[in-house]
């Protein structure tokens, strides 16, 4: 009876431990996200080179996470919620993982772009990191609080993103074609905008496999709009 | 089993007054029973002393006669024992009865009595004899005997009249009983039902009990017990509310975690800071309520070294504010418990201005230099021959002057500054028409404006009131704001200025240009002493960089205002807030 109550205690930290492993992760990923627009705004290379450096970090960390959860599974063979809760988590902490990577790539671009003259002061990329953010953040908050709700708002955000990101190219495409000096650094905003919108497409993907891990439903390749009826 | 104390002090009442009734009762009964023998004996012993008054002859003849007057057996036995005659038919059949006990009595005392069982009549018999005399001796001897049987039933009704007193005396005891046990208690019960309410945390009231006995001091003592109590209660409640208070009210955020590091209290400061309701922030884990990673790793560090932690940590997320951060172990209830408290204090102010002093350090070093290396410079270069060369010569002397005026500018900018800052400025405040002066400052412009291709509109509702400000100082301001805006925007821009009478007492001018702009962020520190918005632009537009807090300054000092309105890439607008001037006011410093 001891021996077992000590077995479950030891599992429910185990599954703290991922828990709190991947909001770690997470919390760093969005650091990234924030420092690369600040490394943006304020054209700081020194910042940028940061971020570049800290994704190892969490690639590393992501690994670890990974290779927790597949030891649990196999030592522990969890069921129902539990086994939902780690096949999530795996899925989850990918999708952290290669926002990290697009946070990085948004950091190298930096290190480029503080190298040329700007064009004009940043509005919308600004604008999209912070949504962006605010989408992980959000799609984090409805793990911990298992709130279905909230995860929802995640998928209705991403259209704001594309919007955003649609508005961006165009206007980029106006600076092109107006002066074809202007096209290197463009294409460089460019590459940015479309990082972020990818950043808000993994931070969707949290908020289906949130839905999956509290429902048990999934709602992947699914358009919120459907979703809402 | 719970047994009341009324049960036990009833039945121990009961007990003891019916076994003193029923030992008493048996001894009654038994005092009857010997007395009612007794004379039941005396009575027979009379009876045969009568009978032995008669002549032995007559006796034996009327033998029948007598037993039934004697209501008894009757037996007449001569001096040697022999059976002369006898009530009971059979009786002269009978054996010798010289060694019957009560022959041998009666014959030694003058009376026997005995008891026996009867072989003639087969029955449990009283027999009383006595001697038979005449002058010389014992002749014979009457004896008068009775069957016990006979006797019993009166004794038996003296029993029962004793056994009926003993059960009246049973139910009134019963009845004293009940009522002692239940008087006695009364106080006792009450006693319990108070404690028991002190006990379920009601102190209110006192205990009533008027008994002068040992009860009656209990009472006592328990009434002051609860009197020092409630005031300990009080006192305690009271700490309890000063703290919670002090815990709620305080600016610094308070967070406690419990020894598995889960959040167990917040207070409202702490709220505050993260925006976060406590419900989604108690009972989960730093990690999970923040996500905040320097926050995780300090506690990390906290918990490896176990010992006070203080750093500094950025919080909040669309509204980044700097936290100092103090972790600490404190000691729970339970022993060995540990907790951990944090304590958040809110330094973002202290930071920026952290930040304002060093950059103006900076700046002021910055501004000096630029000028300074000109001059060394070209002196240099002068010194080096270029003296010879008189078209050349001039033209660094220029430089020379130039950036030495620039130097004098900066010096002036900075002295009245300060002097503003000081107070130490004198105004010598009038009542004048801002039309008049807006004219003066537009007529300085007018030349850089043409220049540069800008269109400037004058707005100016009606007539106006006057304000009350110093001449130059008006000027001074006026100029620095149309100066920048004149600066900072593009050729084909346009500017706008306009007056209005203000609510609560005071003039309003707004300077709008259609210019590049002010970043959202940037506009709070543009009062600074030398804050650029663009930083590399408006120094080569040969700005000080000191224009706008001297007239933030001058504002203040004037007891008006200034405000920046500013969206970036269309322009900026700038509000400034004159009061009025009233003939009844004395001169402001």
């Amino acid at each position: 009876m001891e021996e077992k109550k000590h077995t479950s205690r030891e599992y429910e930290r185990e599954l703290q431990e991922i828990r709190e492993g991947l909001l770690y992760i997470g919390a760093l990923t969005e650091r990234a996200l924030e420092r690369g627009a600040q490394a943006l705004v304020e054209r700081d290379s020194a910042l940028a080179r940061e971020i570049v450096r800290e994704d190892e970090q969490i690639d590393r960390l992501d690994v670890d996470l990974e290779e927790k959860c597949i030891r649990l599974l196999a030592l522990r063979q969890p069921a129902a919620r539990d086994l939902r809760f780690i096949t999530t988590a795996v899925k989850i902490t990918g999708h952290l993982e290669r926002i990290g990577d697009m946070a990085a790539n948004i950091a190298e671009k930096v290190l480029i772009l503080n190298e040329l003259p700007q064009i004009k002061p940043y509005v919308d990329l600004p604008r999209m990191v912070s949504i962006s953010r605010g989408m992980i953040r959000k799609s984090l908050d409805a793990m911990v609080q298992e709130n279905v709700e909230l995860a929802k708002q995640v998928r209705e955000e991403d259209t704001i993103i594309d919007q955003l990101n649609d508005q961006v190219f165009r206007e980029l495409l106006t600076f092109m074609m107006e002066d074809p000096r202007k096209i290197q650094v463009c294409l460089y905003v460019m590459q940015i905008s479309k990082s972020l919108e990818r950043i808000a497409d993994h931070a969707e993907g949290i908020a289906d496999m949130v839905i999956y891990m509290v429902t048990g439903k999934s709602v992947r390749h699914k358009p919120a709009s459907v979703e809402q009826g | 089993m719970k047994i009341r104390l009324f049960h036990k002090f009833f039945f121990a009442f009961l007990a003891i007054g019916i076994a003193a009734v029923a030992i008493s009762g048996l001894l009654i009964k038994r005092e009857i029973k010997t007395d009612l023998s007794h004379r039941i004996e005396d009575e027979m012993v009379s009876g045969a002393r009568i009978i032995a008054l008669m002549p032995s002859g007559e006796i034996a003849g009327h033998v029948g006669e007598l037993a039934e007057r004697a209501r008894a057996r009757l037996t007449l036995i001569d001096a040697s024992g022999r059976v002369v005659a006898d009530s009971e038919p059979g009786g002269g059949e009978l054996d010798n009865h010289l060694n019957r006990s009560e022959l041998q009595e009666a014959r030694l005392r003058g009376k026997g009595a005995a008891v026996r069982y009867s072989r003639t009549l087969k029955k449990e018999m009283l027999y009383v004899a006595v001697p038979l005399r005449d002058g010389a001796g014992t002749t014979g001897y009457v004896r008068l005997s009775r069957p016990l049987a006979e006797i019993a039933p009166a004794i038996d009704g003296m029993g029962q009249a004793v056994f009926n007193i003993v059960l009246v005396m049973v139910v009134a005891l019963l009845l004293i009983a009940l009522l002692f046990s239940y008087k006695m208690l009364s106080p006792i019960r009450r006693l319990a039902a108070f404690t028991g309410k002190i006990r379920t945390g009601s102190v209110s009231g006192l205990l009533r009990i008027e008994s002068r006995d040992e009860i009656g001091e209990l009472a006592e003592n328990i009434n002051g017990v609860v009197a020092v109590l409630r005031e300990e209660i009080r006192t305690a409640d009271e700490e309890k509310r000063k703290l919670e208070a002090v815990f709620s009210g305080m600016s610094e955020g308070v967070m406690v975690l419990d020894a598995e590091n889960r959040i167990e209290s917040v207070n409202r400061g702490m709220e505050e800071m993260t925006g976060r309701p406590p419900g989604d922030m108690i009972g989960r884990t730093i990690i999970e309520a923040l996500r905040n990673v320097e926050l995780h790793d300090a506690l990390g560090r906290f918990r490896e070294r176990e010992e006070t932690l203080c750093e500094e940590i950025g919080l909040g997320n669309d509204r980044p504010v700097m936290m100092d951060v103090t972790i600490s172990a404190v000691r729970g209830e339970a022993a060995g418990e540990r907790k951990t408290m944090l304590v958040f204090h809110d330094v973002t102010r202290l930071k920026r201005l952290e930040r304002i002093r060093t950059d103006f350090v900076a700046n002021v070093t910055h501004e000096i230099r630029t000028p300074l290396t000109a001059i060394i410079g070209f002196t240099e270069t002068l010194q080096q021959g270029a003296f010879e060369n008189p078209e050349t010569a001039r033209k660094f002397l220029r430089t020379i002057r130039e950036n030495a005026e620039r130097l004098n500018r900066l010096v002036d900018d900075l002295l009245t500054l300060s002097g503003l800052e000081l107070g130490e400025a004198k105004l010598h405040p009038e009542g004048l028409r801002i039309e008049e002066s807006i004219d003066r400052v537009l007529a300085i412009v007018e030349a850089r404006v043409r220049e540069k291709g800008l269109a400037i509109r004058k707005e100016i509702s009606g007539e106006l009131p006057l304000i009350r400000s110093d001449r130059d100082r008006l000027v001074q301001i006026l100029l620095n704001i149309l100066d920048n805006a004149v600066k900072f925007t593009p050729p084909g821009g346009s500017i706008a200025i306009a007056a209005s009478p203000g609510e609560e007492d005071c003039l309003t001018v707004r300077i709008a240009d259609t210019g590049v702009g002010i970043p959202k962020g940037e506009i709070p520190r543009l009062g600074e002493r030398f804050y650029r918005a663009d930083k590399t632009r408006s120094r080569d537009l040969g700005g000080t960089g000191l224009g706008l807090s001297i007239v933030k300054h001058l504002m203040k000092a004037h007891g008006g205002r200034i405000s920046i309105d500013s969206t970036l890439g269309h322009g900026t607008t700038v509000s400034l807030y004159f009061p009025l001037y009233r003939e009844d006011q004395d001169d402001m410093v």
